[in-house]
């Protein structure tokens, strides 16, 4: 079927850099989503380690369809991106910043993925803060969309910025207004028994002193 | 198996958004049809007269060569 349309004419290249720039967003938007739910607990704890799994695995896919993305520009003959232009920003020869936030996008997206890897080796506290990186590749991925993709233009734009920020937004929201569940306190050990001397004898020593 | 999952859903939805955009991709336009058209042209007596030029079929093309203009 491929080779059909590419010997018809059609542009194939340039119709998957397309399709799997769409998907690779709407897989890290729903990526970006279960993170936020499972920070925030509202699936309950029971499902924690299933929409954990999910989450890592999305953003794979997402990456995945991000390389198929580049591939298509690569192979496209009428753009004629080179590899220094789709891995480097700043270096693409057409708008320049929209594309440049899309490659930051990709980086922070395997830096990312590649984190819940070796979290036990950089600590909770690095991935933590490494994870917070995670609004900030949706937004720029947004910006990048919504500036180069052909397909979201105008009031489209609108209408799919809207459709991936409202769920993201809401859920970002709840996370920040919802209380931190504060450290499990240990049971208090009881306290050792007290080997003083009743208070009249502590007394009969005062009063010596004084004397 | 997960991953498996994910990679199928992944490509059906790559599909169906190839699909849709190939579906919605414009055509290039068709070949004007040949009209014939009318060019107001003046003799030599300096009378004008309307000359109606056929139109061919063959598409028109930028010529890279033009006709040496003749003298006198």
């Amino acid at each position: 079927m491929i080779l059909l349309a590419a010997t018809s004419g059609t542009p194939v290249a340039w119709l998957v850099a397309r399709a799997a720039g769409l998907v690779a967003f709407g897989v890290l938007t729903l990526s970006v989503t279960l993170g936020l739910a499972l920070s925030t607990k509202l699936l309950g704890n029971r499902r924690g380690k299933l929409v954990l799994g999910w989450h890592q695995t999305l953003m794979w896919t997402g990456l995945g369809m991000v390389v198929l993305h580049i591939a298509g520009l690569l192979l496209d003959p009428v753009l004629r991106f080179g590899f220094v232009a789709v891995l480097v920003p700043g270096t693409a020869p057409w708008r320049p910043i929209p594309v440049a936030a899309g490659i930051v996008t990709l980086w922070l997206m395997l830096a990312l993925a590649s984190s819940f890897h070796v979290r036990r080796q950089i600590g909770q506290r690095r991935w933590r803060l490494l994870h917070y990186a995670s609004s900030l590749a949706f937004a720029l991925g947004l910006y990048h969309a919504i500036n180069v993709g052909s397909d979201l233009t105008g009031n489209r734009g609108l209408i799919f910025a809207g459709i991936v920020l409202a769920p993201v937004l809401w859920l970002a929201y709840a996370r920040i207004l919802m209380p931190r569940q504060k450290p499990r306190k240990t049971p208090a050990r009881p306290a050792p028994v007290a080997t003083q001397p009743p208070l009249a004898d502590v007394g009969d020593v005062g009063t010596s002193v004084t004397a | 198996m997960r991953t498996i999952w994910a990679t199928v859903l992944a490509t059906w939805a790559l599909f169906a958004v190839l699909a849709v955009l190939a579906w919605t991709r414009p055509q290039p336009a068709t070949t004007q049809q040949a009209v014939p058209q009318a060019v107001v042209v003046k003799g030599k007596n300096g009378k004008s007269s309307i000359v109606v030029v056929k139109a061919s079929a063959s598409s028109s093309h930028a010529t890279t060569r033009t006709s040496p203009v003749a003298a006198g």
